[in-house]
């Protein structure tokens, strides 16, 4: 079983970066800061796999440069699932015939929760399902389709403006799907080794997943929220303090699945009151206290699932 | 950039010929070719292809990792990531299949990734339809693919590693399809010569990608977003220059492979009787067996009829088809494929000929023939259309298209 701390402190994080200079992502870029840190966890030995997103569209476009110092392949919105099977089957394929010497290579899919939660699902899921090692799927979770102008997918909170549910007269509210779970989603999976969800706080966490999703001998998926100053109307210097806020007033849940054992790694206590994190963001100005005050309610009820998954040692669902 | 120049066969193996289906006889070529990652996802006619190959991956007859999708659309991304990293791949399908992978099959190619994938021809949905069409494989023959036509299995077969040879060549690295008329072709069994494994392995050297995904490689960085004023019309460019280049690669790979083999082929045209035909029957695939037959027998009565066989769609061999029909009078083209509302309400091959035609000293009277929605021809039907295109040299032909199989038309 893989829990082992990789990353101990900040002083131990390696100086070198495999995600650089040479890109266009907007000041406070969550994702941005995802990437960084995550290749920086997975090292040298890694091949990344880009499904169209903001990842794609904000890391070159027009100075052809390219910010990643390890291959970097793009394939499409919805092939991110795929795509990796590919790389880790061919991979696996030519070591086993003796084509290419033998080695430990990662293969780890960056993919947008448009990519993974909605048009990729069906990709993604078949991905999970077979037994390649070393292969990580991350969703980088900015809750809506950013570089296209702000649309909502299947991760955009209740109560979050996009361009495709505005808060209006009639419907004041916004969007008023529920977020979906994809790390739920992904815990379904029987071949699944490791599942996690992660936010750029605390500041070790989420090198340390991906170290354990990497080692964990089979399919892993870490579902991680990244604040997107564009999409969320908020102030770039406040990304990894909204990361910060989603993990203590209970809206962002950290929790792993080691081969079924569950884990919640972090308790907010006492957990903030929901309006310290939606306040500050411009998609939700438009709610009124009683919004506020049902989301809060909604993560009260929730919460109670989670306290008895860390009590039972396994999952159980909470909708 | 060299010719891949292998080394000369010693003797020509003849091994024993087997009863296969299209099918099978493909899966046997994909075995000897020594393919590492395949992708199958269920769709009728190609799909006893890869219950073909899952067999004798199951029963060890060679080493591949056969991964079974959820989609059309992950088959296609799947060899496509697996062939960027210098996996030898193979995919394929049919029909409405091939519609839902549209999106990865595009940018395999401007990715020039050589995944062979193969075709049993399928008329697109609705209804649920699985008689033969050819708009399936037709739709993909703007995006850069290379694109053949079996006529027999023995060729379907024999295409398929001459396909490999083509597709990974450094002057070509383009995708190549291999259309496979659904049944006639996937599902009849007859007997096939098999290539050997010795004979494939000397005829088709290792893939070698010029810059693979993988560290040991450096830091790639492939299909990146980049503004179109950037690359945009030169990466066109690019696979238009491989497109043409393709012809001498595909020239040069027949001729060896008969050195290998013993089986010629003419690589773009298969003519028969054309020497001094006053009438052509053009067309492709399985059919034109009939068509060759009905020619012969027309001729045994007096009339100088022939046949022209396209073996590629992709790249379109023009010279050679201008060439073929220098001296005719009337040609007709045969075909299962259609395109609605265009130029005179004509199929998508009688574009591409009459397109090639248009830039010919002489022009024949050219009529269309089309056979639609998966109704089975017959020789019947063969001899009609033939007869009409011997009548239309000397009576001006009434309408310039005739639907073959439809009920209450008559040609």
């Amino acid at each position: 079983m893989s829990s082992q701390v990789a990353f101990k402190n900040i002083k131990e994080i390696p100086p070198v970066d495999y995600y650089t200079s040479g890109r266009r992502t907007c000041a406070g870029c969550g994702p941005a800061l995802g990437y960084r840190i995550i290749s920086k966890a997975a090292g040298p030995n890694t091949i990344f796999i880009g499904p169209t997103g903001c990842m794609y569209v904000a890391n070159a476009h027009q100075f052809l440069t390219s910010p990643y110092a390890v291959p970097w392949h793009h394939t499409q919105l919805g092939g991110g699932g795929a795509a990796a099977i590919g790389v880790a089957s061919a991979l696996r394929t030519l070591m086993l015939k003796g084509k290419r010497k033998l080695e430990d290579i990662n293969v780890v899919v960056m993919g947008g929760d448009g990519a993974m939660a909605d048009i990729g699902f069906s990709g993604l899921s078949m991905g999970l399902s077979y037994d390649y090692q070393r292969l990580l799927y991350i969703i980088y979770d900015n809750e809506a389709y950013m570089n296209t102008g702000v649309q909502a997918s299947s991760t955009t909170p209740w109560g979050a403006t996009t361009t495709f549910t505005p808060a209006g007269k009639v419907k004041p509210i916004g969007n008023t799907r529920l977020k979906k779970n994809m790390a739920l989603v992904a815990a379904a999976h029987p071949k699944v080794k490791y599942v996690a969800t992660a936010t750029l706080w605390p500041p070790l966490d989420l090198m340390n997943k991906v170290h354990r999703a990497l080692n964990a001998g089979g399919p892993t998926l870490i579902h991680v929220l990244l604040p997107c100053p564009k999409g969320w109307f908020t102030n770039p210097s406040e990304t990894v303090d909204l990361s910060r806020l989603a993990v203590e007033t209970g809206m962002w849940v950290l929790w792993e699945s080691i081969e079924g054992q569950f884990k919640l790694n972090y308790r907010p206590k006492p957990r903030k009151h929901v309006r310290e994190y939606l306040a500050p963001q411009g998609r939700f100005s438009h709610l009124k206290d009683e919004d506020m005050e049902k989301i809060d309610k909604m993560i009260e009820e929730e919460w109670k699932f989670w306290e008895e998954s860390a009590k039972l040692g396994r999952l159980v669902v909470p909708y | 950039m060299s010719a891949i120049k292998p080394m000369p066969p010693v003797a020509i193996e003849k091994p024993k010929a087997k009863v296969w289906n299209g099918a099978r006889a493909i899966a046997e070529a994909v075995k000897v070719a020594d393919v590492d990652v395949i992708a199958a996802y269920p769709i009728r006619p190609y799909t006893g292809i890869m219950n073909s190959l899952a067999s004798m991956i199951a029963n060890g007859e060679f080493t591949a990792d056969i991964i079974v999708a959820d989609s059309e659309h992950s088959q296609f991304e799947i060899v496509k990531h697996a062939s960027a990293v210098g996996a030898r791949v193979f995919a394929g399908s049919s029909g409405v299949g091939l519609a839902f992978a549209a999106e990865a099959i595009i940018v395999t190619a401007l990715s020039q990734l050589p995944v062979v994938a193969a075709i049993g021809t399928r008329a697109l949905d609705d209804p649920g339809n699985f008689g033969m069409e050819w708009s399936d494989a037709l739709m993909f023959r703007d995006f850069g693919w290379l694109i053949s036509w079996a006529k027999t299995v023995q060729e379907a077969a024999d295409m398929t590693l001459v396909a490999y040879r083509v597709a990974e060549d450094r002057r070509v690295l383009l995708p190549h399809f291999i259309a496979l008329d659904g049944a006639a072709i996937t599902h009849v069994a007859t007997p096939v010569v098999p290539v050997t494994k010795q004979q494939a392995t000397e005829f088709l050297p290792p893939y070698r990608p010029p810059y693979r995904i993988d560290p040991q490689d450096g830091p790639v960085t492939k299909a990146q977003h980049i503004a179109p004023s950037l690359i945009g019309p030169e990466e066109r460019k690019t696979i238009d220059v491989a497109q043409k280049r393709s012809k001498q690669v595909i020239a040069e790979a027949w001729k060896d492979f008969a050195k290998y083999t013993g089986r010629e082929y003419p690589p773009f045209l298969e003519t028969i009787g054309m020497e001094d035909a006053e009438f052509a029957l053009i067309g492709m695939g399985a059919y034109m067996k009939d068509l060759e037959l009905v020619a012969s027998r027309l001729r045994s009565k007096g009339h100088k009829v022939g046949t022209v066989r396209l073996r590629y769609v992709r790249p379109f061999p023009a010279e050679e088809l201008i060439n073929a029909l220098g001296g005719v009078k009337a040609a007709g083209v045969i075909e299962f494929g259609y395109s609605f509302g265009s130029p005179f309400g004509t199929g998508s091959l009688y574009h591409e000929v009459a397109t090639s035609l248009y830039e010919a000293d002489a022009k024949p009277t050219l009529l269309d023939f089309l056979f639609l929605g998966g109704r089975e021809p017959t020789v019947e039907h063969f001899t009609q259309l033939a007869e009409k295109v011997i009548e239309s040299a000397h009576k001006k032909p009434q309408k310039k298209t005739y639907w073959l199989t439809l009920r209450g038309e008559d040609i």
